[in-house]
């Protein structure tokens, strides 16, 4: 029977396939939680990364203190170096704990009813630093106790110059400490690489479908019925391949739209980034994105068809999802800066893109073309190796 | 017109085709019997050219599946004991499916679908989803998939299995209706009243090889056995071929 249309066979199999997924309630639901709340979780996490890079800058610290009518002028040098403070009335451990667990103050500061009497004495007067470590808190209390050493050192040296000896032999050495840290631009790296997050989901959207319409249909022994057509076993890959790719582009598209957002609302000009992306733009970084698109559909439809079982298909299939998060474990302990050749690997190639633009840095076309060849080659090996290992006898005998 | 000239296919050491001859007319419905494991599927599946065969000729209406399986299988219609539905698609969508991959325009589609359902009495179940069908229901629609291209060869692999009478009437209607229109029918089957009533020619394979080829009434006569079961077990030297 000659053909009397000329609608490629392959779109014939990726509308059929998507037909059917889209009726299906378990792939529908996970492409919307992934492309809605996903994003979300993302950038929730983001925000707290970066709400914690700047507290300490930002807050200040806040102490409470007992027992502090006893020392107006240690209070008056607190105040003097930005704490704030807050006096409190005589309270017992347990209050003490309890007022900790708000986590609103790095310490309680109690000051023992027989400090005056002992400073007035010349004796070490006691107080005690009550602090949670838990907290988080640990570097403004670090901070707290070098302001009330170094108010001790004053008072000792107040002490000595009385009594004339010059305060300078209590310091022998002079320790003078230089931070060559660029603060925000430090965990503005960080965050830029966590950006490569919003590329987890593609290897997720599509799998499902990658998996039922290859090792599923095998599985279900429906895949003979199919292959005994007048079609090529490239053509019927390549369908199903398509199918799972433009539903991980979907997928993708939508979730970046709604990363867009997210990002959009992040405060990530205080880690020196910022996210002002027009639409043109982002649709830029889709259509760059859709090659990886094509790479994983191809790499789950080859990994599917290689396995003997659906259960085999889903756990190899599985273990392909780890890989986007490999750069986001790595690149950190590496410390690399953005080379031209990260564009190439997939994954990576979209986190550094991502990086660039929104350090606000101009890429130029290079890599935009990295981001796509790679992807795009190792896509058509993946389905060739499919396509050739549906024409092998093996693979028939096994239907 | 199928031609199978001594085709010989061995996975490592089982030779699972030893020497299969013989000729299926247009026109003419065919019986394929063979006990368990004779070959049969094997044979099936080196006729639309998805396993390629060691030695021998076949000529789908002369066309070589091993040299042009999209040729071959163009002009075959197969039906195996795996149906191939999808339970998301409704009956109506699996058959545009698999029109508009034989290569048929949306008229003729449509067209053959108003006759298959007519011949296979389809109209309860066209436009429902294919999951939770009955046996019966899902050969049917397995059915009107292999006919709906209209092929000139027809490989059915026990196509009765599961039908209730009626549904059993209809399909015979209808494949005696497309041997009238010159179609070639290859029937693999154990029923032997099936192949009496249904069929023009037998071929007997067992062990992978061809051990008789004639109408039933020939099979007999060689046999000297006046039951065609009889004569079937006969001719393949055992009891293991009475399956139904």
């Amino acid at each position: 029977m000659k053909r009397h249309t000329t609608t490629p066979l392959w779109f014939v199999v990726m509308y059929k396939e998507l037909l059917e997924a889209l009726r299906e309630k378990r792939t529908l639901t996970m492409l919307l939680m992934l492309t809605l709340l996903y994003p979300a979780l993302v950038g929730f996490f983001l925000h707290t990364t970066i709400e914690r890079s700047t507290r300490t800058e930002k807050a200040g610290i806040e102490l409470a203190v007992i027992g502090g009518a006893q020392a107006p002028n240690l209070l008056a040098h607190l105040r003097e170096k930005s704490v704030k403070v807050s006096e409190r009335a005589p309270m017992d451990d347990t209050a003490i704990k309890a007022l900790l667990s708000e986590k609103k103050f790095v310490g309680v500061l109690r000051l023992e009813p027989e400090f005056s009497s002992y400073y007035a004495e010349v004796r070490p007067a006691p107080l005690a630093l009550w602090f949670d470590s838990s907290a988080d808190k640990d570097e403004q209390r670090r901070e707290l106790e070098g302001i009330l050493r170094d108010y001790a050192n004053g008072i000792a040296g107040a002490r000595l110059e009385a009594h004339g000896v010059s305060p300078a032999v209590l310091v022998p050495l002079r320790l003078e400490r230089y931070d060559t840290s660029d603060g925000a631009g430090g965990a503005g790296k960080r965050i830029g690489l966590y950006l490569g997050m919003f590329f987890v989901p593609v290897f997720l959207f599509g799998l499902s479908m990658a998996i039922d319409t290859t090792a599923g249909e095998r599985e279900r022994r429906s895949l003979e019925v199919l292959m005994a057509q007048p079609m090529r076993a490239r053509e019927l890959v390549a369908g199903k391949w398509l199918a799972a790719s433009a539903l991980a582009a979907i997928g993708l598209g939508c979730e970046l739209i709604v990363a867009h957002g997210v990002l959009s609302l992040l405060p990530l000009e205080e880690m020196g980034l910022s996210w002002r992306l027009g639409l043109p733009m982002l649709a830029v970084v889709i259509v760059a994105a859709l090659p990886l698109c094509l790479f994983v559909g191809a790499v789950q439809v080859a990994l599917a068809m290689n396995s003997k079982t659906f259960k085999e298909a889903q756990a190899s299939a599985g273990i392909l999802t780890t890989l986007p998060m490999l750069p986001l474990l790595i690149m950190p302990m590496l410390d690399l800066s953005t080379q031209t050749w990260m564009y190439a690997v997939p994954v990576l190639g979209n986190q550094t893109m991502f990086q660039a633009i929104a350090a606000g840095k101009a890429i130029g076309a290079l890599p935009y073309l990295l981001t796509c060849v790679l992807p795009l080659l190792l896509a058509w090996a993946a389905v060739e190796f499919a396509a050739r290992r549906m024409r092998s006898e093996q693979y028939v005998m096994g239907i | 017109m199928i031609e199978v000239t001594d085709i010989h296919k061995r996975f490592g050491a089982v030779h699972a085709l030893a020497g299969v001859s013989f000729t299926a007319a247009d026109g003419r419905a065919t019986a394929l019997l063979g006990p368990n494991g004779a070959g049969k599927t094997t044979l099936m599946r080196t006729l639309v050219g998805l396993l390629s065969r060691d030695r021998g000729t076949v000529g789908i209406d002369g066309i070589d599946p091993a040299a042009d399986p999209l040729g071959a299988r163009r002009n075959i219609g197969l039906l195996t004991d795996q149906f191939g539905l999808y339970e998301r698609l409704s009956t109506r969508e699996y058959l545009r499916y698999f029109g508009r991959i034989n290569g048929m325009d949306k008229a003729a589609i449509a067209r053959r679908i108003d006759e298959v359902t007519e011949l296979l009495g389809l109209d309860d179940i066209l436009d429902r989803s294919c999951r939770g069908f009955s046996q019966g229901q899902r050969i049917k629609v397995a059915l009107a998939r292999t006919l709906l291209h209209r092929p000139r060869n027809l490989l059915l692999d026990e196509p009765t299995r599961g039908l209730d009478v009626m549904s059993t009437r209809a399909l015979r209607r209808a494949l005696a209706a497309m041997r009238a229109e010159g179609c070639c029918i290859i029937l693999a089957t154990h029923v032997m009243q099936e192949v009496t009533q249904l069929c023009d020619d037998v071929i007997v394979i067992a062990k992978g090889q061809t051990v008789a080829q004639g109408s039933p009434q020939e099979l007999c006569r060689q046999t000297g056995i006046a039951s065609l079961e009889d004569a079937f077990v006969h001719l393949v030297g055992t009891e293991e071929g009475i399956a139904a």
